[in-house]
């Protein structure tokens, strides 16, 4: 692969992490192919099960963004830090993993915690340069009260 | 108009049965004997059966009352607990919360225990102890222990308590139709808040809340037979809530929940209340299950399972996995709401906070807005702690400890 393609692949991720920090829904489904899937899963050392937290399409993903503000909600912002580590070319689409760490900042006084750790597992479609699919992997499970918004 | 401090230190306008001193929730002294009066001699839920599915097979629980467990399923299958502390110098014995272990050896001095308990080996124990103590000296602390209830581990921590079908009752037995085929856990994770562990069963009993879960609201409160389901109370500060057809398309993104749960009514949902923390919720297609573990006065673990069938296919796994995490899961509608709620509880219910009086004063003839759960449940409280809810340290008038009307 060459150095543009992978520069454009990896902006493609940081994009994703913007747009998702700042609640730009509509540009974070920009970045997405309409065959978009996403996941959230962790493994349960207790239970010593994979399990899955959050699975949807895109269809899926619309409809949460658009009953956010509907619900009762923490609104102390969530900044995620992405690293591309590897950018395999598959074909079509190339496999892309990213290291992923989510920081909350509290809204009175601004401090900021890591939240979360984990990796993203990236699709991503070559010839359209839109994330066809994301696996949040999770290693934190301790999540406090939680939060509505998707890594 | 606003109150003054006069009137805000006044005691609510209700019966004392129908409101709480706010100190119940902060002060450290009240958490330490509600360990010793509540905890112990309890019933607790350390897990389920699925969880340790082979012999030797185990899993670590913190036990609400501090006390650190391993619960194995025995090389005769049957499933028993101890304590997690090596009777030597008081190490911690498995550190890993799951796995398999034939000898659960102490890594400290290389002690060994089998799955019944029995020390089985101590390192050079002639050269060191003689004939003064010996492996027989040496068993591990078990502790009463039951597999019930849908197949949940049960663990007692005091052993003259009555046994567990004395202590539930016959607060099961609405739900006891729903789990006689096996059933399998496939989602645990654990929430840490900053509240007092009565504060989430509060919320787990009164329905009144569902003005917090804008998806209740729309499934559920507008539809017709929402006012239909009761509280029942049963002794030792048990409670369930019958059930009602909920409406889960009303709701975007979601649907009929088509793959059900055997015998329930279809959108069925029912709970019960296990005093003095834990909550069986079985809605359509999954069963949850919340134990609270309280860290202090103001801090709290959670532990949530969800469960399914054992005899699942992998598509109606699949969908009972979704239909969990759309309202239930770390990023569902309705768990973080109500996690929410009970954060801010804890903020607002401080130790010098003057937050003074909770008050359980809706009287709905026990209808699901009715809070008559809570007042069942301090009932127990009180009871079992020598202390009435409402004022704690009989700074009032002396007397007998009431129960709730």
């Amino acid at each position: 692969m060459n150095i543009e393609k992978r520069k454009a692949i990896e902006e493609l991720v940081y994009r994703s992490c913007l747009a998702l920090d700042g609640q730009d829904y509509k540009a974070f489904l920009s970045l997405c192919d309409e065959s978009f899937r996403y996941s959230i899963c962790t493994y349960s050392p207790e239970i010593r099960r994979e399990m899955v937290w959050l699975d949807h399409d895109r269809k899926g993903m619309e409809t949460l963004f658009t009953n956010l503000p509907r619900h009762n909600s923490d609104h102390s912002p969530l900044t995620r830090h992405a690293t591309v580590y590897t950018v395999e070319e598959k074909g079509a689409e190339a496999e892309v993993v990213s290291a992923l760490q989510v920081f909350k900042t509290q809204l009175d006084g601004g401090a900021t915690e890591l939240f979360a750790v984990g990796r993203f597992h990236d699709t991503v479609s070559l010839q359209k340069l839109k994330l066809e699919r994301r696996l949040v992997r999770l290693e934190t499970r301790l999540l406090g009260y939680g939060y509505h918004i998707p890594f | 108009m606003a109150k003054t401090a006069a009137q805000w230190e006044a005691k609510p306008k209700f019966p004392e049965t129908h409101y709480v001193d706010s100190r119940v929730y902060t002060d450290e002294a009240i958490f330490e004997e509600e360990k010793e009066k509540l905890f112990k001699p309890s019933w607790i839920i350390a897990c389920h059966e699925s969880e340790m599915a082979a012999p030797y097979d185990y899993r670590l629980f913190k036990h609400p009352a501090g006390v650190p467990l391993i619960v194995i399923r025995g090389d005769d299958n049957k499933v028993r607990a101890f304590y997690n502390i090596c009777p030597h110098r008081g190490n911690t014995i498995l550190y890993d919360p799951a796995g398999n272990a034939k000898r659960l050896t102490c890594i400290f001095h290389q002690w060994s225990f089998d799955s019944r308990g029995n020390c089985i080996d101590i390192s050079r124990a002639e050269q060191g102890y003689q004939q003064r103590f010996c492996k027989e000296d040496a068993a591990m602390r078990e502790v009463r222990c039951e597999v019930a209830f849908g197949g949940f581990v049960w663990v007692n921590l005091t052993d003259d308590a009555p046994a567990l079908r004395e202590f539930i009752g016959s607060a099961m037995d609405i739900l006891e139709p729903y789990m006689q085929q096996p059933m399998e856990v496939f989602h645990y994770h654990k929430a840490h808040v900053r509240t007092n562990f009565k504060l989430w069963h509060d919320t787990n009993s009164e329905f009144y809340h569902d003005y917090l879960h804008y998806f209740n609201r729309i499934t559920g409160m507008m539809q017709p037979g929402y006012f239909d389901r009761k509280y029942t109370g049963f002794p030792n500060g048990h409670a369930t809530v019958g059930s009602m057809q909920i409406q889960y398309d009303k709701y975007e993104g979601s649907k009929e929940r088509a793959v059900g749960w055997p015998g329930l009514a279809r959108g069925g949902w029912y709970m019960v209340d296990v005093f003095p923390g834990m909550t069986y919720n079985l809605r359509t297609s999954v069963l949850r299950i919340d134990t609270a573990i309280p860290l202090g006065p103001n801090e709290a673990i959670i532990e949530f399972r969800g469960l399914g069938l054992k005899s699942d296919t992998e598509e109606e796994r699949r969908q009972r996995v979704f239909d969990h995490n759309m309202i239930w899961g770390p990023f569902g509608r309705n768990l973080h709401e109500d996690l929410l709620g009970v954060h801010g509880q804890g903020r607002a219910l401080r130790k010098d906070s003057d937050a003074r009086w909770i008050l359980q004063g809706r009287e709905e003839n026990n209808t699901i807005h009715d809070e008559v759960g809570m007042r069942h449940y301090y009932a127990e409280w009180a009871r079992r702690m020598g202390r009435p809810a409402y004022d704690p340290y009989r700074e009032g008038k002396p007397g007998p400890v009431r129960a709730a009307a």
